[in-house]
């Protein structure tokens, strides 16, 4: 290295030193970054600027409950939620946030609006996991979900909020809860525990159609 | 598709085991942990597929192509080193239509260590990350008596500054790059410096590779140095415009380890006469799982090699195009490439007399040369563990009494330079940051001709080829 690297090293170090803008971080160890900037400049990438994410790779955050978000990020935090799919992505990303980074992401989420998406939607399925959603299944003494996640799926504290969220997202997390112990701590265990793939997928389909 | 191995079945199910045993004593050796990763994935403490499509290295699924558009810098600081290794094994189908198999076929059907590189790189500050490679070619010069010696070389280079400007609305990323390889900047996988991934090793056995057949590049290679600005708007639209040059002066680190002088006969520095432009220009879109890219590049270089009044010039613009549908356990990739490129000679190459095989007098050697190279490719990934993928290709190009050469094996007595195949490929991830891979590559067309393309009784065909690899990264 020359003295012409050097400088140019040193050059660039200041100037980005001096550049180095808060509310544009992308830093996940500094406590300073403040909770929107991290929303904006990392969590958009895969959840959407709004929360609506567009791949059901993702779920979508927009209208969650704050609650039931820092819950969920605290649990990535200390890898007590470990289903592959989240760990494989938020164990990183949480691994530094402090508390009211958590508090400050699960507002911002809990404050942007759910938007319904495009997805195709079969009447059936949908017609069919209305029915379940609101009623159960009581010969297979499957309980109804509204009575916890609320009539419209609006979700209340530690229950999320399920309005509009990825069918494919939403069975997933129906199979971590009913076969593994990625999720522990959640009645969803035992909830799902009698529910058949038909159920689930209905079910699913309904919650990312949710019809008025 | 013929399969020419039948008779070496035996020794191929050795190989095989010999490969799966070094994968097995690989992932014995590696830490288990889910999170022990390259340095980007310290860097970020993900998993490598939330980067790369089905954890195909480097393939980038769209948060991956954002980490890098926004400088490497999401994250935190960490350890910022990387190694990758590759191990293969090459089999020519046909050896004996050679003067000299040993020469023309070095390492054929050998397990060889084939190349390794040295990362450094990842966050530097809130808006500067770097990825940069050093390589190892343990077989970059071939000695008289046939031996071989290495060489250490700097390989991709991008050090880049990023910002973004993001609200409710609006999206704009904004960057600088300083690198050394037009197009290894680019965020898609169908970009000339990605397209073709798996390292290629260096002795003649591999020369009929995928890694070799034609790839829609940029003419100048790598290795030189350019700025480029970029800036992407809204997920959607993507432009970026540069330069490149010689690197020299400050930028001589870009080609490290490269010999830039007058007497130099292997591993030397690309010269470049006065700033040489390039661009890039792409479009978006992503919905439900699914993500689609379609885009053009151009590049205009003037290359020499001692003497800058020696020019060739070279016009080079590549359309390209990229699907992906990601959605675990499903990963599906399809690509496009196609490249238009025109080459004016130098005088001294330009209007030449030229002779035939036999020495007859043909028509003087042209003062310019088109090439069109058409790649398609798909490829799928199960679990990100299992994956396979159908490549095609096809060159065609102008004829030129300049390219006649009677050589065996290399030789070309069609003065074309086409040539058409495709690369049937199936690969194992057992683990995140180790694949194991077998290429065949088949050929119909090889120098302008699908039979005795060498005016020697050698066959395009002939040249079809076994690749095996085990491929590490840590």
């Amino acid at each position: 290295m020359n003295s012409g690297h050097i400088l140019l090293a040193a050059t660039i170090g200041i100037v980005s030193a001096g550049c180095s803008n808060l509310d544009r971080s992308r830093d996940l160890a500094d406590p300073n970054v403040p909770a929107k900037a991290l929303a904006q400049q990392v969590c958009s990438n895969c959840h959407g600027m709004d929360g609506n994410s567009i791949s059901p790779a993702f779920p979508r955050l927009a209208g969650q409950q704050a609650t039931y978000i820092t819950s969920q990020l605290t649990n990535f935090r200390s890898h007590q939620r470990s289903d592959p799919a989240g760990s494989f992505y938020m164990w990183g990303l949480s691994r530094h946030l402090t508390d009211e980074q958590i508090a400050g992401l699960a507002e911002y989420y809990s404050k942007q609006t759910p938007l319904r998406s495009d997805a195709a939607e079969d009447p059936k399925l949908v017609a069919m996991g209305k029915a379940i959603y609101e009623n159960g299944v009581p010969e297979q003494n499957v309980i109804a979900c509204a009575a916890c996640h609320g009539p419209k799926a609006q979700g209340t504290g530690t229950f999320p909020a399920l309005s509009y969220q990825h069918a494919n997202y939403v069975v997933k997390q129906l199979n971590v809860f009913q076969n593994t112990q990625g999720r522990p701590g959640t009645p969803m265990e035992s909830v799902t525990h009698p529910l058949t793939g038909d159920d689930k997928e209905a079910v699913a389909a309904y919650l990312q159609a949710l019809p008025d | 598709m013929t399969v020419p191995f039948a008779s070496s079945t035996d020794f191929c199910a050795k190989l095989l085991f010999r490969l799966a045993a070094l994968a097995v004593v690989f992932i014995m050796l590696a830490p288990s942990a889910a999170h022990s990763l390259p340095l980007f994935a310290r860097q970020t403490g993900q998993n490598c597929l939330a980067c790369h499509a089905g954890g195909q290295f480097p393939e980038l699924t769209p948060y991956g192509r954002m980490f890098k558009m926004t400088g490497y810098t999401i994250g935190e600081r960490t350890v910022p080193l990387s190694a990758m290794v590759l191990g293969s094994y090459s089999k020519v189908a046909d050896t004996s239509k050679s003067d000299d198999p040993s020469a023309d076929f070095s390492k054929n059907g050998s397990l060889i260590f084939a190349t390794a590189s040295v990362f450094l790189g990842g966050k530097i500050t809130d808006n500067i990350g770097a990825f940069a490679q050093v390589t190892y070619d343990p077989y970059s010069v071939q000695n008289s008596d046939g031996s071989y010696a290495g060489h250490t070389n700097a390989d991709n280079i991008d050090i880049r500054y990023a910002d973004r400007f993001i609200d409710g609305k609006n999206d704009f990323i904004f960057g600088v790059s300083a690198n050394n390889n037009p197009s290894v900047t680019d965020p898609w996988n169908t970009a000339a410096a990605w397209m073709q991934y798996v390292p290629v090793p260096s002795p003649s056995s591999s020369q009929f590779i995928d890694g070799n057949t034609p790839y829609p590049t940029f003419a100048s290679g790598g290795n030189i140095a350019g700025l480029t600005a970029y800036g992407f708007w809204n997920q959607m639209i993507y432009g970026e415009i540069g330069a490149y040059g010689t690197s020299t002066g400050l930028f001589r680190f870009m080609s490290a380890g490269l010999d830039s002088s007058s007497s130099c006969t292997s591993n030397c520095v690309t010269q470049l006469k006065g700033l040489n432009p390039y661009a890039r220009l792409a479009i978006s879109r992503e919905w439900g799982a699914s993500n689609l890219m379609v885009g053009a590049a151009g590049m205009v270089s003037q290359v020499y090699d001692f003497d800058p009044s020696e020019t060739t010039h070279y016009r080079d613009l590549l359309v390209d195009a990229q699907y992906q549908y990601l959605l675990d356990p499903h990963t599906v990739t399809a690509q496009m490439a196609y490249g238009w490129h025109r080459v004016s000679y130098p005088a001294s190459v330009a209007d030449q007399p030229a002779v035939d095989a036999s020495g007859n007098p043909v028509a003087n050697t042209s003062s310019s040369d088109t090439s069109n190279v058409f790649r398609a490719k798909v490829t799928y990934v199960y679990q990100a563990k299992y994956g396979g993928s159908v490549n095609f290709f096809n060159q065609t190009s102008s004829t030129n009494t300049y390219y006649l050469n009677s050589a065996r094996v290399n030789g070309n007595v069609t003065g074309n330079l086409g040539q058409r195949g495709a690369t049937l490929e199936a690969f194992w991830t057992p683990i995140q940051y180790v694949r194991l891979g077998v290429q065949y590559t088949a050929y119909n067309r090889y120098n302008g001709a699908s039979t005795n393309y060498d005016g020697a009784g050698r066959n395009a065909s002939d040249n079809n080829s076994l690749f095996l690899y085990i491929w590490g990264a840590y």
